[in-house]
Order: C-alpha cells, then sequence, then structure tokens
C-alpha cells in the first residue's frame, strides 16, 4: 500500500512540477523546478528504500535478514545538494532579471528576438 | 588494478586551480596566471594520460580506494583520454585568450574560478566509470557556463543565461530520471557493470526507457534538433572565450555520452538508435547551414555553424561501421580547434568595435583598421571549416565521406559534400564582408587596442599541423580508438569489477 502510495505521491508531484515549470511567470517556473526535482529525488529513494528490512547501519545486521540499500540515499543527498546549486542560481538570474526587465513575466522577456 | 594518479591529476588541477584563484581573489592579475598555469598542468596530466592509455590499456583510479562497483572509479579509456585530451588543449587556449582580455567581465574576481570549474566539470564527465558522476560533472558545467554568460559584456547574456538554465535543467532533470530509472533496473550506475549485464542479451523493463532519457539528455546539451533553439542566443552572448569554449568542446560532452550509448552501454538497439541520430544530423546539417547564411551578426553565424557540425557528427554515428565512427571522432575532435579559433578571432574582431558587437552592420570593413595577421587568420579558419586541403578540416571531411562511401548511403553523403560548400559560402562572406568592403559609417570609430591573437594563432597553427604533420598520427590513434571502442570487453576488463557479478 505504502509503495503505491509512493509512487501516486511520485506521478502527482511530476505533474505539478511540470504544469508550474511551463508557466508564464518565471518565478513559478523555478519553483516548478524545484518540484520536479524533488518529484525525481523520490524516485530514486523508491529506487532501493522499499528492499530491505533493516536501516544501513553495520551493528545491527543480523545473519539472513535484509537491509534497504544504502547507496541511493547517498546519491539523493548529493542530488538535493545539485539542485539547491541550480534552484538558487536560478532564482537569482529571475531576480536580476526583475530588476532589469521590471517583470517576471517570460513573453516580456523577449529582448533578443531581432 | 592499480590506481593511475594521472586521472586524479587531470581532474583535480583544475579544482585546486579555482580555489587557489579565490583566494587571490584581489589581484586579477596573478588570477588569470594561476588559470593559465592551472590549464597546462591539467592539459599536462592529460597528454601523458593519452599517452599511457595508448601505451598500456584502460587506466584507473578507484577515489577514497572504494573498488568498483562499489565506488567511485574514474576510467580513462582510449575515447575518454582522446577526449580529456582535447577539452584540455582547448581549455589551455581558452584561459590564454584571457589572460589578455579587455572584457569588463574577465575582473570580476569570480571569472577564473568558474572557467576553471566548468574545465572540472568537462573532464569530469569525459574520465568518469559511473552515470552518476556523469550526471554531477554535467550540472558542474552547466552551471558555471551560465554564470559567465550570465555577466557577458553583452547586454542579452543574462536573458540567454535565463533561457539555457531552464532548458538545460529541465535536461539534466531527465538525465537523473534516467539514472535514476537505471538504478532501479540494474541496481549499480557503474558503466562497465551496466555494459556487462546488457552483453548478456538481458533487458530489464525499464532500461530502453532509461537509454532514450539519457539520449535526449545529451542530444540535448549537444543542441541538436529538436532540442537546439536556445544555442545561437547563448553561444553568441557569452563572453568570447567562454563562447569558443561552449561552441567547441561543451557541445561535445552531448557527442561523447551518445557515443558511450551506442558503442557500450546499448549495443544491440545501436541501430535504432544511429537512425534516429542520422536523421537528426541531416536535419542540423541543413537548417544549421542555411541559418548561418542568413545570420546579421559573425559570432551567431558560427554558432549556427556548430549546430551544423554537430550534424556532421552525428551522421558519422549514424552510418555505424568502423570507419564512419573514425569519421565522426575524427570530425569532433577537429572541430573542437577550428570552431574555438574562429570564435575567439571574432572576438578579437569585436573588441575593436566601440560597443563590442560582432554584429555585420558594426564590424563591415573593420578589417582595413586591423593587423593583417587577422585577416589571414580568418580566412584559413574558415577555409578550414569548409574542409579545403591543407588544413584539418579536410582531413574530417575525407574521413567521414570515406565512412559513407563505406556504408554506400549516397544521398546522405550528397547532402554531406553539399553542405561543404554552403559552409564555404558562409564563411567566405563573412570574411569578405570584414575585410574586403568598405567600411560603413557606422564602423568608422574603432578602439586602439584589441584582444590579444596569441590564442586563436595557437589554435590555428595546431589546425595546419593537425592537417599536414599530424594529420597520419591523428588517424591512426583515432583508428585504434574505435578498434578498442567496437569490443565494449576492452573497457569492462580494464574496469576491473571485484565481485564480477
Amino acid at each position: 500500500m505504502i509503495e503505491f502510495m509512493f509512487a501516486l505521491a511520485i506521478g502527482i508531484l511530476f505533474g505539478i512540477g511540470v504544469f508550474q515549470l511551463l508557466r508564464r511567470d518565471l518565478i513559478k517556473a523555478a519553483i516548478g523546478f524545484a518540484i520536479l526535482f524533488s518529484a525525481i529525488n523520490l524516485f530514486f529513494v523508491a529506487a532501493g528504500a522499499f528492499e530491505g528490512e533493516f536501516a544501513p547501519y553495520l551493528s545491527n545486521v543480523q545473519a539472513g535478514r535484509s537491509v534497504s540499500d544504502p547507496l541511493v540515499q547517498a546519491f539523493i543527498l548529493t542530488a538535493i545538494v545539485v539542485s539547491f546549486g541550480s534552484f538558487s542560481l536560478l532564482l537569482g538570474i529571475v531576480n536580476i532579471i526583475s530588476q532589469r526587465y521590471d517583470t517576471v513575466d517570460s513573453n516580456d522577456v523577449t529582448q533578443l528576438k531581432h | 588494478m592499480t590506481d593511475n594518479p594521472l586521472l586524479l591529476g587531470a581532474l583535480a588541477t583544475p579544482l585546486i586551480g579555482a580555489i587557489l584563484a579565490l583566494l587571490s581573489a584581489r589581484s586579477n592579475r596573478r588570477q588569470r596566471a594561476i588559470g593559465v598555469a592551472a590549464g597546462l598542468i591539467a592539459w599536462i596530466f592529460a597528454a601523458g594520460l593519452l599517452a599511457q592509455v595508448h601505451e598500456f590499456g584502460v587506466q584507473t583510479y578507484a577515489l577514497g580506494s572504494w573498488q568498483p562497483p562499489y565506488g567511485i572509479v574514474l576510467v580513462a579509456d582510449a575515447l575518454g583520454a582522446l577526449f580529456a585530451f582535447m577539452v584540455t588543449t582547448i581549455m589551455v587556449a581558452g584561459l590564454l585568450y584571457t589572460y589578455h582580455c579587455h572584457d569588463k567581465c574577465m575582473t570580476y574576481p569570480t571569472f577564473v574560478p568558474l572557467f576553471l570549474l566548468m574545465e572540472v566539470g568537462l573532464v569530469g564527465a569525459m574520465l568518469t566509470g559511473d552515470l552518476f558522476t556523469l550526471f554531477i560533472s554535467m550540472e558542474l558545467m552547466v552551471l558555471a557556463s551560465v554564470s559567465l554568460t550570465a555577466i557577458s559584456d553583452d547586454q542579452f547574456g543574462l536573458e540567454a543565461a535565463l533561457k539555457y538554465i531552464l532548458i538545460s535543467s529541465m535536461g539534466t532533470l531527465f538525465l537523473l530520471l534516467g539514472i535514476a530509472a537505471m538504478y532501479a533496473t540494474f541496481g549499480t550506475l557503474n558503466m562497465a557493470e551496466i555494459a556487462q549485464t546488457l552483453l548478456t542479451g538481458e533487458r530489464p523493463f525499464l532500461a530502453p526507457a532509461a537509454a532514450l532519457m539519457l539520449l535526449c539528455a545529451f542530444l540535448l546539451k549537444s543542441a541538436v534538433f529538436p532540442f537546439h533553439f536556445w544555442q545561437p542566443d547563448f553561444h553568441t552572448t557569452a563572453p568570447t572565450p567562454i563562447s569558443a569554449m561552449l561552441s567547441s568542446i561543451v557541445v561535445k560532452v552531448g557527442v561523447y555520452g551518445i557515443f558511450r550509448l551506442v558503442t557500450l552501454l546499448f549495443i544491440e538497439e545501436a541501430f535504432l538508435l544511429e537512425r534516429l541520430l542520422g536523421v537528426l544530423g541531416v536535419i542540423g546539417i541543413v537548417f544549421g547551414s542555411l541559418g548561418a547564411l542568413r545570420t546579421y551578426n559573425a559570432k551567431r553565424m558560427l554558432a549556427y555553424s556548430t549546430f551544423a557540425q554537430i550534424g556532421f557528427i552525428l551522421v558519422g554515428i549514424g552510418w555505424g561501421g568502423t570507419l564512419a565512427l573514425v569519421g565522426a571522432i575524427v570530425y569532433a575532435f577537429n572541430h573542437a580547434f577550428i570552431k574555438s579559433a574562429l570564435l575567439m578571432l571574432m572576438g578579437v574582431v569585436a573588441s575593436y568595435t566601440k560597443i563590442k558587437t560582432a554584429d555585420f552592420v558594426h564590424v563591415r570593413g573593420l578589417g582595413t583598421k586591423l593587423p593583417p595577421l587577422l585577416s589571414w587568420l580568418v580566412l584559413l579558419g574558415g577555409l578550414a571549416l569548409a574542409g579545403v586541403p591543407p588544413l584539418n578540416g579536410f582531413i574530417s571531411k575525407l574521413a567521414l565521406i570515406q565512412g559513407g562511401v563505406d556504408n554506400g548511403d549516397w544521398v546522405n553523403l550528397i547532402i554531406v559534400v553539399a553542405a561543404g560548400i554552403l559552409t564555404l559560402m558562409y564563411m567566405i562572406r563573412a570574411w569578405q564582408q570584414i575585410f574586403q568592403q568598405a567600411p560603413l559609417p557606422s564602423t568608422t570609430e574603432t578602439k586602439p587596442v584589441g584582444d590579444s591573437m596569441a590564442a586563436p594563432l595557437l589554435l590555428i597553427a595546431i589546425c595546419l599541423l593537425l592537417g599536414t604533420v599530424f594529420a597520419e598520427p591523428l588517424l591512426q590513434l583515432i583508428s585504434e580508438t574505435v578498434r578498442q571502442m567496437m569490443d565494449p570487453q576492452i573497457y569492462i576488463a580494464g574496469v576491473g569489477l571485484s565481485n564480477g557479478s
């Protein structure tokens, strides 16, 4: 049951993320990017979270019992750092855009069109 | 399995250089010197690595002594070492250009560190042995290049950076999604182990979807047809040395990923992927060349030209077979030198204008006031790009056409040859406009000093050498590379998986 709920949550987050990313408002697009990244991180966790019975500490591994995969969590930590970096850079660029163009509507940020 | 410190050196030198450059942020001159020094040392490491790989086979370095498939392993096989050598060579030229550049953005204390971080990302992507590190390296490269373009002197740089980061983040997200799908199916991200599983003929449920997601991410990084629209803006507005890097080696990361997909991981499906790549490549060639013919800006023309040249490489991959792959790699290798040289030359031309632009209306007839050497260099670069004999562009065209003849695909062959004529047309047109025509009233005012020509001169000299003296060794080197690529067992055995599962 929990696996189904997890899949559903990932799907809903993915949908919201893609929808927000395609909005005209650049700040909403940036937030959509963050939501999308969370959805993918959750997908990554799901790849190894439901396998074992124990948390992967060396001390509590009993013979014949399985532990959950620790590697996905290491991956996720790195991916979260990366997502944080790109999200803040994106917000920084949107911030300067809003000052220079006086708008965050992507339809008005069109000086490159000649 | 022994650790080869050269691998770590090639990756860590630019990183240490970036940190040192940040620490000496007070002195801009010292920062630039650190940049050139770090680039040179990384180049020495990469050159040594290339020599060692061809002498002793695949070299590896297990980071933190965690053996593969559990730890992160750096792998240099023939392809990776060749691409890392190409990247570091071009990077030295780029950093050299920065040393004598008058752009305002070069004086920012974060310019050189970001430049070196871009090199870390590039070298890391070429030398990594697992997919997750590939993702990290690509993201590092993207973030560095976005920041560098956003601070460009060009007022449109910020907008182009926003465009690129939105699109490229989407691409990176799909790369991560594909990697997660890979992990869910294979339980590992080590490329050698995945390749081993796929070689047994096993095809897990999610594997084709993961392959397609990886392919899309790589196509986006290379600016191939359906994902190309950000590229001309982004490559035009970046500061000169950055746009030279973006258009020559950053787009090659995607090409490198595609090589890995079709020759190491998904060999059985490679036929289908190659068909798709061939079609996308032809679209790129036609529309890139036509786009380059009708642009209003010399740098933008070269950006469109990159779109076309990546098309040539993809057509080479699409033909498949040993000869065509040799053609594609020779093309990728030579194009990096030609395109970075040409973009730097156009940057030098633009640096003489009052408002620093490469628009044809502003640079037309400017050549009468520029050093005559510049005119010759631009002409040589243009001829190299079009594939005229004494330069290396001819060698790459020849190798590619050999692959096409070997394949018997006459339709695409005709398109490739005809596009070569288009290339000649737009390059000669640009050269004439800048150096032959009478100046317009808008170009009468020029700055007395522009950027130094040392770096593009160096690159054009390399182009000449690669087209004449080193043509045969280069072809031999790349034939050997392709021979090793065609046998994925060499890579898998070279990584030396410790548990063999």
